[in-house]
């Protein structure tokens, strides 16, 4: 039996798993405080993506005639390297730019960054948590110092009389995570913002709180209202803002610039219902006696052209209520990749180093360097965000070579068919992947990699602790880890540096990169993560021996700003980049479904995920369907500037008659990523995901469903 | 480029915002000259203050600061040389312009009516107007020794008012000499539905009956009559009667003035370096006093000066939406509304009307656009009109779905075991049916535990836990003989 955490999303719950001749394992749920013993049905299925029918165990390079065709790892390996070699010697070093993925462990993540830093001497390096948290992360670091999801432990919300959920459908896409809110529910006080009457939004229902359904792409809106309120109303915390804060002047005047009965007309929200929202939160905050209020955010309101001044909305409100850096009340953002938060602290982002240091600050290049054993001046400077990165692929001056690590890009990238362009532009694409994914089948090598049940590391969870990922049965003959390969390619490469492929080895040196840095870990190891389970970063090194005890909760004592304040940060409004308009008159809405997760490539090889969740669908509006002669069941196509998606409908009063929604976790015609925003925040470079303008038509009748759906959607075409 | 703003009002200090934020080749040396010695407020709030609801503090709005902008307070413009080109202010000093934006405002327009002297600063005691951030201080002042007040002008600001007044306490009687309240976006029917719903928030509406004097003794307020010779006591008068322009400025240097000064859509006058914005200009569609087209006028404006292209008419609809903030009563307007509206053959024109709720909502539909709605008392369907107007999304094939909510999520009633479907979802974590657990039920599981063995429903978040007890208990209940002892 192994203890070991779920291979999926950010809650990553506790599981055991048991080695069984015939399945591989057997997951069981395992009590742990944040998912008490629970799990989904995706992590209770988990178990059968390790004897997925078409799991990759041999490296496959793409042959004269087209096809991928087995091969063995040296001939791979060789080639790759001296492709590499080539390209760069062509083209100089920036022309093989590299794609890392916040499901990679903490030992991965940091490795890839420098692997790409000192064996590859590229600057484009960047990942696809810059789809999900760098709007979060961008806003928080400028507000708060620092940026780790939830600066508190996730249990802490149980103790909440009201939590605020932006843009964030939990009890979709992780489920067990709905057990902490039952505190706020029983108090009425569960506050959901979301255009769509989602799983989540249905949690406030029978006097568990409100549900605000504001028109799509209006959420920094709500949020200036209700600071709007807070303010006119006297419902802040004046001794906190004066003592912890600095920036409320400028703020406070943005947000009366948005009373009320402006903001229900932007958003669509009654202005009684505003009212009440805030109330709800002023009076569970500790200045009015309450028992403690918690704003969260997640991608619904951060994947926006104006995320990070949402988020800085969000932060703004927490700050004027007096909730951040005090027990039992905050801010946070809901992490979703299975190590989201660890993935953004080691350096795959573009402008960062290990231990969320910035890579132009000349200090933090100069520790990193000495880890390292390279001369700082070795190390590249800030490459191009991600979607600027696989816009730039193939291009005049950009990337000729690609390698992809833990991401399915042609699938979840925005604009995806203009992203699958540029993929094709390429002269070299490596993938490594545990099966073969969408991108992994256009690529020119395969590299078959290892999953969760097979190799030992670490992952961050969304509240900042750190897990240990354990091995609990053997790889299949011919996969294997990705440190690995990359200690191949680095010998190949000549690469200075050393280049363990011992999981634990590589978490210690990862430890010392990060000391002094904001996300600290040098105070840990995985011996003594094994011995604690409960270890929140920062954790440094303590001079005299003596163990750091980790750090649950953040800001008790002060913000790691310059002057120990938190800022406000005053924002306002700009709407979405692409808004409704005559020819295209509804709003597009993306999300998840429970079944699914990401871009599918494991979940859809599942045969009970896709039992219970076959294929793409749109919901829409009865008012709407009626309007385009849409029945229940019908081929439905949404199109964009961008391109066309085809889906079946459903009708439902779920969403708002002047929006369509649609889970983005599907392949080719389905795929609504084709049909999404590439447009991108100026702070963070995220993109906007979460709205765009579609038109909306019926395009057939309800295709006759497939014998065995599942056959059909694993069906690897030749 | 020296640009001078005359006026540091919402839309004055808007537009130097906006047009700073968009002259990023720091082409525009900005002075602002305003009257008011305070920072610019939200005037918007100020019925709210009235109320009781807002501190003034609370009004004060960002304040542009810029290296390349001068703000002068406590100022005011005397005339404009245009042909020097030069602003002169009351202290003498002389500003040359390269280009001048007018954003003068508008002032109350006070009544002619006996006992009363609209000279500024002659009003008898307890006689107010609701206009600046000094008025509202006074007539806050006023309400702490005034129980009766009268408020003269049923537009949105004086029912604002009334509302606000009736808030702090007062009885408050609500004249409009007009045939309905708020006649410019509301006809007959709606106007008696808004009129029914007053008493209840402490407001006396007189529809149809002016004021024809203000009873004065020792320059001291005391009564209105009105001009059915009705005599109301009253201590407080507030003066909600419209607005004037204030356009002396640019009359004395010239530039043509009707009603505002005369601008065309890109607010432009005849002089091509002098350009007004907000509740002083006229602009061909003419001015509604809503701060949300002044806003436009601004940013419009802003667009245009900074990259000299004409900007688009795209973005600028809905800003014509009216609401009222009045505690009690609930009222938005927008596009095609009220009793004088030209006919309209293109259009459809569709009601809801339900007094005895005090409700009213008329819906009008050009082709497959809402252009206008009148919504008394209609909730959420106000707010979703409102949506559908400004973004001009498509209306429902059939324009009568407008009337009631769309979003009116079915209430969920807990049903019990037997009535539910088969195939209901009872776990959502594990997509485990009611199908499922019975036959786990008949397969031998007869605790929860067992059933979360067989089937993982309640493994996941724990929320069904009391629903599959029930389910079971029912199970069990139907075959006594299973439970095993």
């Amino acid at each position: 039996m192994t203890a070991t955490h779920c291979p999926y999303c950010a809650l990553q719950c506790a599981q055991t798993l048991t080695p069984d001749p015939a399945a591989g394992v057997n997951v069981a749920g395992r009590d742990f405080p944040t998912n008490r013993g629970g799990l989904c049905q995706k992590g209770w299925t988990s178990a059968s993506v390790l004897r997925a029918p078409d799991r990759l165990t041999t490296p496959l390079v793409r042959g004269v005639d087209g096809e991928l065709v087995p091969t063995s790892w040296d001939v791979a390996l060789d080639l790759v390297a001296l492709r590499l070699r080539e390209i760069r010697s062509d083209h100089g070093a920036d022309a093989v730019a590299v794609f890392g993925g916040g499901g990679l462990t903490n030992e991965k993540a940091y490795q890839l960054g420098k692997f790409a830093r000192i064996a590859l001497g590229t600057a484009n390096i960047d990942y696809n948590g810059r789809f999900c948290m760098s709007s979060a992360a961008a806003a928080a670091n400028r507000s708060l110092g620092v940026d780790r999801g939830l600066p508190f432990p996730l249990t802490d919300l149980g103790g909440a009389q009201a939590v605020l959920l932006l843009g964030s459908n939990l009890a979709e896409t992780m489920p067990p995570s709905v057990a902490h809110l039952s505190g706020a529910r029983a108090a009425g006080g569960l506050i959901v913002v979301d255009p769509r009457i989602s799983a989540t939004a249905r949690l406030t229902e029978n006097g568990g709180g409100i549900h605000l359904q504001p028109v799509p792409g209006t959420d920094l809106v709500v949020l200036l209202g209700l600071l709007h309120v807070v303010f006119s109303e006297g419902l802040d915390d004046p001794a906190y803002i004066a003592e912890r804060t600095t920036g409320v002047d400028e703020a406070q005047r943005l947000a009366a610039t948005w009373w009320p009965a402006r903001v229900e007309q932007v958003t669509g929200i009654p202005e009684t219902q505003l009212r009440s929202a805030a109330m709800l939160l002023a009076s569970a905050s500790p200045m009015r006696g309450g028992s403690g209020a918690y704003v969260l955010t997640g991608r619904g309101v951060e994947q926006s052209s104006q995320g990070t001044a949402t988020v800085n909305a969000a932060i703004n409100l927490s700050l004027a209520l007096g909730l951040v850096g005090r027990v039992g009340s905050g801010y946070g953002a809901v992490t979703g990749q299975g190590n989201g938060q660890g993935g953004r602290e080691h350096g795959q982002k573009s402008d960062q180093l290990p231990g969320y240091r910035m890579i132009d600050d000349p200090s933090a290049r100069e520790h990193v360097a000495a880890v390292w054993g390279v001369d700082p001046a070795v190390i590249p400077g800030k490459g191009k965000p991600a979607v600027e990165l696989l816009d730039s692929l193939g291009r005049e001056g950009g990337p000729r070579a690609l390698l992809v690590h833990g991401a399915n890009v042609r699938v979840s990238a925005p604009n995806a068919t203009h992203v699958g362009d540029r993929l094709d532009a390429l002269d070299l694409l490596v993938v490594c992947d545990i099966v073969p994914s969408e991108t992994a089948r256009s690529a020119d090598v395969v590299l078959p990699v290892l999953q969760w049940a097979e190799e030992e590391g670490t992952m961050t969870s969304l509240e900042g602790r750190i897990l240990r990922r354990r091995k609990a049965i053997d790889p299949p003959e011919g996969a294997r880890s990705e440190l690995w390969v990359w200690r191949e390619l680095a010998a190949r490469l000549d690469a200075p540096g050393t280049w363990d492929i011992d999981a634990a080895r590589v978490f210690d040196e990862l430890a010392r990169a990060s000391e002094g840095g904001r996300a600290d870990y040098s105070g840990l190891s995985h011996a003594r993560l094994d011995a604690e389970p409960d270890l929140f970063w920062p954790c440094p090194a303590v001079k005299d021996g003596s163990a750091h005890p980790g750090t649950p909760r953040l800001f008790l004592d002060g913000f790691p700003t310059p002057d120990g304040r938190a800022r406000f940060v005053a924002v306002d409004d700009r709407g979405p980049a692409d808004d409704v308009r005559g020819e295209a008159p509804s709003h597009l809405v993306t999300g998840r479904v429970l079944q699914h997760y990401q871009s599918g490539a494991q979940t859809r090889r599942v045969e009970e995920l896709v039992a219970a969740s076959p294929g793409a669908f749109v919901e829409i509006h009865p008012r709407l369907a009626d309007r385009h002669g849409i029945a229940p069941g019908d081929r439905v196509q949404l199109t964009s500037t961008r391109g066309v998606v085809t889906a079946t409908a459903r009708v439902t009063d779920a969403v708002r008659p002047d929006t369509v929604f649609m889970p983005f976790h599907w392949a080719d015609e389905a795929n609504v990523n084709r049909v999404t925003n590439d447009a991108t925040d100026p702070v963070s470079g995220m993109p906007e995901f979460k709205v765009c303008a579609v038109t909306v038509a019926r395009v057939g009748s309800p295709v006759p469903q497939a014998n065995s759906p599942f056959a059909s959607t694993t069906e690897v075409p030749a | 480029m020296r640009l001078i703003v005359i006026g540091n009002g919402m839309v004055g200090a808007r537009f130097v915002e906006d047009l700073l934020a968009r002259d990023t080749a720091g082409k525009y040396e900005v002075t602002v000259i305003g009257e008011e010695a305070c920072e610019p407020y939200n005037r918007v709030l100020l019925s709210e203050v009235v109320a009781g609801r807002y501190e003034l503090s609370s009004l004060t709005l960002p304040s542009p600061d810029h290296p390349r902008l001068t703000v002068l307070r406590g100022t005011s413009a005397s005339s404009i040389d245009r042909e020097d080109r030069v602003v002169v202010t009351i202290d003498g000093s002389r500003h040359r312009y390269d280009q001048l934006v007018i954003a003068t405002g508008a002032a109350a327009r006070i009544p002619p009516l006996d006992g009363l002297d609209p000279t500024p600063g002659r009003l008898p005691r307890g006689v107010h107007a609701l206009r600046s951030i000094d008025d509202a201080r006074e007539i806050v002042a006023a309400t702490l020794n005034s129980r009766r007040a009268v408020v003269l002008g049923a537009g949105v600001l004086g029912i604002e008012a009334a509302s606000g007044l009736a808030q702090r306490g007062c009885t408050v009687t609500l004249v409009h000499p007009a045939d309905a309240l708020m006649e410019r976006q509301l006809d007959g029917s709606a106007s008696s539905v808004l009129a029914s719903a007053m008493p209840d928030v402490g407001i006396t509406p007189r529809v149809g009956v002016g004021a024809a004097a203000a009873v004065v003794a020792d320059g001291r307020l005391t009564g209105i009559r009105l001009t059915d010779g009705e005599v109301v006591e009253s201590d407080l008068l507030l003066v909600a009667t419209g607005t004037i322009a204030n356009t002396a400025i640019a009359r004395d240097a010239g530039l043509a003035c009707e009603r505002g000064i005369v601008v065309d859509d890109a607010s432009r006058t005849a002089d091509r370096r002098i350009f007004a914005i907000g509740d002083c200009a006229q602009p061909p569609s003419g001015a509604m006093g809503l701060v949300a087209l002044g806003w436009d006028q601004a940013r419009r404006l802003a667009d245009l000066l900074t990259s000299a292209s004409l900007p688009s008419r795209d973005g600028g609809t809905g800003s014509d939406v009216v609401r009222v903030k009045a505690h009690g009563l609930d009222v938005v307007t927008m596009g095609v509304c009220g009793g004088a509206r030209p006919d309209a053959p293109t259009q459809r024109s569709l009601t809801l009307s339900d007094p005895a709720t005090g409700r009213h909502v008329e819906v009008v539909v050009e082709g497959d656009r809402l252009v206008g709605a009148t919504c008394i008392g209609a909730g959420q369907v106000a707010a979703d009109l409102v949506a559908t107007y400004t973004r001009r999304t498509p209306v429902p094939s059939d324009p009568a779905h407008l009337l009631l909510s769309a979003l009116s999520p079915a209430i969920v009633t807990a049903t019990s075991p037997d009535a539910l479907a088969d195939d209901a979802a009872v776990c959502r974590c594990n997509s485990v049916t009611k199908a499922d657990i019975t036959s786990a039920h008949t397969c031998g599981s007869r605790t929860v535990e067992e059933v979360a063995q067989a089937t993982r429903a309640t493994t996941g978040c724990g929320g069904c836990t009391d629903e599959v007890c029930a389910l079971i208990d029912w199970l069990n209940e139907r075959d006594p003989a299973a439970v095993r002892a």
